[in-house]
């Protein structure tokens, strides 16, 4: 419930046009338009980025706004900025000076973490559109992963405020009308530990950005002003209604569901928090405010990544599987406590705000599995098992860094045993190809295999985890971030808990040292980092899944015999 | 000029097209499709519509086929054994990690061509600098080929980690499976593909290995059947990377067809863009169920190095041809949130457009036009006859639901057809940096001259070329192909002298394994050569196309990087410092086939009285007057509104366009005042 010290956040309910004066078919006709003026964006984005965590990874969202900063289109990128981009551009422009002291070539380079929901790494670039006439009719912006911003490390798990997290652009002109502001450029390139990528980076944001406002314009400029704006609304209204009518069928309640954090990443001890997910006809409320204080540690969630990952989890449930606007938004809810994890004050640390964020989804789905268990899947592997890679290599003393998420078991469902993917907020990513890993970096891949009995057991169950053993071959440093090792991936309806989550280090003298969050360790040639990731939870009751599924699994070896006879003793 | 025979199989007909030397004449013919034994249909259309002794004097025959594909999509192949490098035989089902549909919570991956129990590791490991971490252990290998054998396998297929480096070991597992007695067929995967990246190089090896006995079996089947018929010369068939190759060849690299569909289409594009010395065109095919796209620049189709089957990336060469669920067939419908849609289900071919009376009751595009009177009188050319009371039934529904009358709805599911074709003509265009207003369209397929000037104006295009045969411009395409070989490999080196000095070795290597292939019909040939560059940093590349002399690459580093820098600035508007990469080596090599002549008028002017009748203009935004004409009837200048009739498609020219015939039997179409 909002009370006197909780916020309420809802998306935006300005209206700067007649839906009922619009035209259907002209309406359908726009949406198309403004999703692929937004493709267009994304594909000159990767085709153009310099850092594997941009064209490989995808750590970035590409969307148009209107000046009312409500979403119009975006590209299928990154879940989890699907939500947040829009605050970005509200305080980037804000910082400015609003819209008056906006013209035309304008590009705006913003990444303070309270505003971008993000930590100081992913950074906005945001572009106002003008018509010829100079008329402002929305924003391109794209918010992307940079390898390095100059914190204490390329990556980190231990950061104790946000100035220790990376250089803060606070709104600033990286062009003005047009031209390159080089002060600023020169800036960007000093605080940065790899350069030339950074360099390589900004310059394919600005050049999707300016892709974006291109066809932004050209759609505005096809139907006119006013029919678009009509248009526009009745859009909105329309993916208003989509999200809705899913909600309708759920149970009104208020359901509750819990999760935990391993660690803050200064110390071991965990962190329980619950979500509640409140249905009252077809509105959904997700209330964080019960969320644990905020933590001297970096896994503090700014607020506009924990609305994010309510609409993330929303939009993925009931939006049927469309490309989200914000209109899916607007029957979505948001409560928040100031001072808290899910609503953190300047200067917490915020470096690993996606891992509290990339849980509570989960969370929310679980939830509302107590309305509706069959509505969603059981837990997944429940992280984006993180690495950053770095170091200067041995033969051409050049600086390197490199990082990627890592896919888990997924969790079943009822009607499908889960597979092996990257965690849902990260949906639309790939983990690199070994051969360009080994191309590029000083390591030699040991094995890349699905684990064993890793997947929970079920009627339908969970997807197996996955083995990646990297075997160096230079002295380098990393960090992880792999959550969710202490806790295991549930299971619903009867399906069994799956194995969690796990990262070591092998040294060469045969040490093997756990290393779920570590920033900045030395690892030495001819030491392997061993992570294995988790599996997905098993959905609906193990003695229901039929034998001849049980068996297949057994001589693909997906489980062992002796996991066979424990859970599934009817096939024997 | 020699005489030839095209016969490309659809899913609906199976069309012919035929040219024959003596009397100049090209010919078209259509039969239906035998889903069940593809190569009856073809036999069948060539025994119907070819005479005798243009079968016995043509010199060609060139196929385009969906067998391969179809053996794919429907799972129907061998039974294929997998050996990989110890520690990764899951490759193939870990896949890349990301879900195909990411909106979709409960995406999984399909499952593998291979299942796990036949997917068996050897010990071994090559380095990415092509150094040997760990030699093969014979042993190892033997073990899994004599598993794989108990188990039956057809085909065994070998994918080991950096093998596109050093093939040795590669190698060496082949010579035990053959030494172990193993009869079936074998797919490496540094044959298939030269380029790294271990996920996609094992997909299409595993791919390579599933189709290749059902092509195989098609091709000499269908190769038999023809040679029956009286045809005596070389059978070729159709490249996913534009060209041709022979049966031969194709039983050799069956891979190499998989992504044919489409390719005639954009082929037959090319030979007219280059008649009519046309710069830049993009080409719209609109069938029953989905709409092709394509940029023909300089006369040549757009190349790309890899592509997706069904979620099954495939590494190989296939002509950029963009396809959204979007066609005659496509179904108007409300969803959830109360809105029309038009597709992507389509009524296909059975039922059909309710207007085509063939049990259909949902409103299809084509119950649109038809209702709108874009498709004339009601008498189509292929016998059936519209009709316009079903088509107003199916739609009603619909208009009921959004509020509008059925006019407008019919109107609104034009544009909405007709908009996402443009929404994918447009991106196609501008990822290469180009606008489609100074760009010429080419419509073609059942519908596309249904569509060309709505399209045309969706895009502010001026120019519309309709080429010749245009409902069977496929197959037309066909005719034109050269026989193309190729091959590529990844070395990942500077841009310089020694880099470039590198490269050549590698190209004249891919040269000889090129020819090595063998099965060569025509003599001549023209080779190229292409370099991969990017950045030094950035992963996604430009293919750029470097001439050739003799086996090497004839220009400097220094000339390669310009003309680099020159395509970065035309496709991205940007030139950046730094170092320039070699990232892989491309060769081809062209023979091609004799030059036929020009393209005469596909059927005599049927005489009879010009007709008028009252259809939509969506220029106009009201209904005229319609003249109905035969296209054979048209000769200076036709001024639109008006409807052109011809045997496999109907052409819709809305006011302000007007129509006049070109000298090579195509119709040009230009927008008044432009």
């Amino acid at each position: 419930m909002p009370t006197s010290n909780t916020v309420l956040h809802r998306a935006g309910a300005v209206r700067t046009g007649d839906p009922a004066a619009a035209d259907p078919v002209t309406t359908e006709v726009i949406r198309h338009a403004l999703n692929s003026a937004a493709n267009q964006m994304k594909r000159a984005l990767v085709r153009t980025a310099f850092s594997p965590v941009i064209y490989e990874v995808l750590d970035f969202a590409v969307a148009i706004y209107d000046p009312e900063m409500r979403l119009l289109a975006q590209a299928p990128s990154l879940p989890m900025f699907m939500g947040t981009l829009n605050f970005c551009v509200e305080e980037a422009v804000r910082n400015v000076g609003g819209t008056e002291n906006l013209f035309p070539g304008d590009m705006i380079m913003y990444n303070w973490p309270y505003g971008t929901g993000s930590h100081p790494q992913d950074l906005a670039v945001v572009n106002p559109v003008f018509l010829d006439d100079g008329e402002l009719i929305g924003y391109t912006a794209i918010k992307g992963h940079w390898l390095d911003i100059a914190g204490k490390d390329p990556y980190c798990t231990d950061t104790i405020d946000v100035f220790q997290e990376g250089t803060i652009y606070p709104g600033v002109k990286i062009y003005k009308k047009g031209e390159l502001n080089d002060d600023i450029h020169r800036m960007v390139i000093a605080n940065s530990r790899v350069p030339k990528f950074v360099a390589g980076d900004l310059n394919a944001q600005v050049v999707g950005c300016r892709v974006g406002a291109t066809a932004f314009r050209e759609v505005v400029g096809r139907f006119g002003r006013a029919e678009f704006l009509n248009s526009v609304e009745n859009m909105f209204d329309h993916g208003e209604r989509v999200v809705r009518s899913y909600f309708e069928k759920i149970p009104d309640g208020r359901y509750v569901a819990s999760g935990e954090m391993d660690s803050d990443g200064i110390s071991d001890e965990p962190i329980p928090f619950e979500i509640a997910v409140e249905v009252k006809g077809s509105d959904v409320r997700i209330d964080f405010s019960n969320a644990p204080e905020s933590r001297p540690g970096p896994v503090n969630c700014p607020v506009p990544s924990t609305i994010s990952c309510a609409r993330v989890a929303i939009t993925m449930l009931a939006g049927y599987g469309e490309a989200p606007h914000e209109g899916h938004f607007r029957a979505i809810e948001v409560v928040t406590r100031p001072g808290t994890m899910f609503h953190p004050l300047p200067p917490a640390p915020c470096f690993l705000y996606g891992w509290p964020a990339d849980q509570a989804i989960e969370v929310i789905y679980k939830a509302i599995a107590a309305a509706l268990p069959e509505a969603v899947p059981a837990q997944s592997g429940g992280c984006i098992c993180s690495v950053v890679w770095w170091g200067t290599r041995e033969k051409t003393g050049e600086p390197w860094a490199d990082g990627s998420p890592h896919p888990v078991g997924q969790g079943a469902w009822k009607g499908g045993d889960g597979g092996t993917m990257l965690h849902i907020s990260e949906s639309a990513t790939r983990f690199s190809p070994i051969e360009v890993w080994e191309a590029k970096n000083p390591w030699l891949m040991d094995r890349l295999a699905l684990r064993q009995d890793s997947g929970g057991p079920g009627e339908w169950r969970g997807g197996a985890g996955v083995d990646f053993f990297f075997r160096m071959t230079e002295d380098i440093y990393i960090t992880t971030v792999v959550e969710r090792t202490r806790n295991a991936p549930w299971g619903l309806s009867g399906g069994g808990f799956a194995v969690p989550n796990g990262a070591a280090v092998r040294f060469p003298d045969g040490r093997l040292v756990p290393v779920p969050k570590t920033t900045r360790l030395a690892v030495p040639k001819g030491a392997v980092l061993e992570l294995a990731t988790g599996g997905g939870g098993g959905y609906g009751d193990p003695k229901a899944r039929p034998r001849e599924a049980v068996l297949a699994d057994l001589e693909a070896g997906y489980i062992s015999e002796e996991f066979a006879r424990e859970h599934y003793p009817q096939a024997f | 000029m020699a005489t030839r025979i095209g016969v490309d199989i659809g899913g609906t007909f199976t069309d012919l097209v035929y040219y024959d030397e003596e009397t100049g004449r090209t010919v078209e013919g259509k039969v239906p499709t035998v889903p069940s034994s593809p190569d009856e249909g073809v036999v069948d259309a060539v025994r119907r519509c070819v005479p005798k002794e243009v079968i016995e004097r043509a010199e060609f025959f060139l196929h385009g086929t969906t067998v391969g594909l179809n053996a794919l999509l429907e799972r129907r192949g061998a039974k294929v054994g997998l050996i990989t490098t110890a520690g990764f035989r899951d490759v193939l089902e870990i896949r890349r990690g990301d879900r195909a549909e990411m909106y979709n919570l409960f995406w999984k991956q399909p499952e593998p061509l291979v299942p796990r129990h036949l997917r068996l590791e050897v010990d071994e490991r090559i380095r990415a600098d092509g150094g040997v971490h760990r030699p093969l252990d014979e042993a190892s290998v033997r073990t899994a080929v004599a598993a794989l054998m108990a188990e039956g396998v057809d085909s065994i297929a070998v994918c080991l980690i950096n093998a596109y480096a050093n093939p040795a070991h590669e190698e060496r597992v082949a010579a035990i499976v053959r030494d172990l007695g193993f009869a079936g067929s074998m797919s490496l995967s540094h044959r298939i593909s030269g380029e790294y990246r271990e996920y996609e190089r094992t997909s299409t090896t595993v791919i390579d290995a599933f189709v290749r006995a059902r092509m195989s079996g098609y091709l000499k089947r269908l190769d038999a059947r023809l040679r029956e018929l009286g045809f005596r010369g070389t059978s070729l068939i159709t490249r996913s990377g534009s060209g041709s190759m022979t049966f031969g060849e194709a039983e050799d690299r069956p891979f190499e067809t998989i992504m044919s569909g489409p390719v005639a289409g954009a082929q037959g594009a090319s030979e007219i863009a280059r008649m009519l010395d046309i710069e830049a065109m993009v080409t719209a095919d609109v069938g029953g169920t989905s709409f092709d796209t394509a940029l023909i620049l300089g006369g040549e189709p757009q190349i790309l190095y890899e592509g997706v089957i069904d979620n099954m990336p495939i590494q190989t060469p296939w002509v950029d041809v963009r396809s959204i669920g979007s066609g005659g067939g496509s179904i108007a419908h409300i969803d959830v949130g109360g809105l029309m849609r038009v597709g992507p289900r389509s009524a296909g071919a059975a039922p059909g457009p309710a207007c085509y009376g063939k049990g259909g009751t949902e409103p299809a595009m084509t119950d649109a036009a038809a209702f709108l009177g874009m498709l004339g009188p009601g008498r189509l050319a292929s016998g059936i006859t519209l009709d316009i009371g079903r088509a107003e039934t199916a739609i009603a529904p619909v208009a009921a639901a959004i509020g509008q009358n059925v006019e407008a709805t019919a109107i609104g599911i034009l544009r909405i057809a007709a908009s996402s074709m443009a929404n994918a003509m447009r991106e196609v265009s501008v990822e290469q940096g180009l606008d489609p207003r100074r760009m010429v369209l080419l419509p073609f397929g059942g519908a596309g001259p249904l569509m060309a000037t709505l399209l045309a104006d969706e895009l502010g295009m001026t120019r519309i070329v309709v080429p010749p045969l245009a409902g069977n411009f496929s197959a037309w395409g066909l005719l034109g192909a050269d026989m193309v070989q190729s091959a590529a490999r990844t070395k990942i080196m500077d841009l310089d002298d020694a880099g470039l000095a590198a490269a050549g070795d590698v190209l004249a290597d891919l040269f000889r394994e090129v020819a090595a292939r063998g099965d060569h019909a025509v003599p001549e040939t023209v080779r190229s050569g292409r370099l991969d560059l990017r950045y030094k940093g950035q992963e996604h590349w430009l293919s750029i196309d470097v001439p050739v002399a003799g086996d090497r690459f004839a220009l400097t580093a220094a000339e390669i990087g310009a003309a680099f820098a020159e395509e970065y600035r035309r496709s991205f508007d940007a030139v950046l410092p730094g170092v320039v990469e070699i990232v892989s080596i491309r060769a081809s090599e062209r023979a091609p086939l004799p030059r036929r002549g020009e393209i005469a008028a596909a059927t005599a002017a049927p005489a009879g009285a010009e007709e008028a009748f009252d259809a939509y203009s969506f220029t106009g935004k009201a209904r005229l007057r319609f003249r109905v004409v035969p296209r054979a009837a048209i000769g200076e200048v036709l001024d639109g509104p008006a409807i052109v009739t011809e045997s496999t498609a109907t052409l819709y020219l809305d006011a302000g366009w007007t129509a006049s015939a070109g000298r090579h039997g195509e119709l040009v179409l230009q927008r008044r005042g432009a």
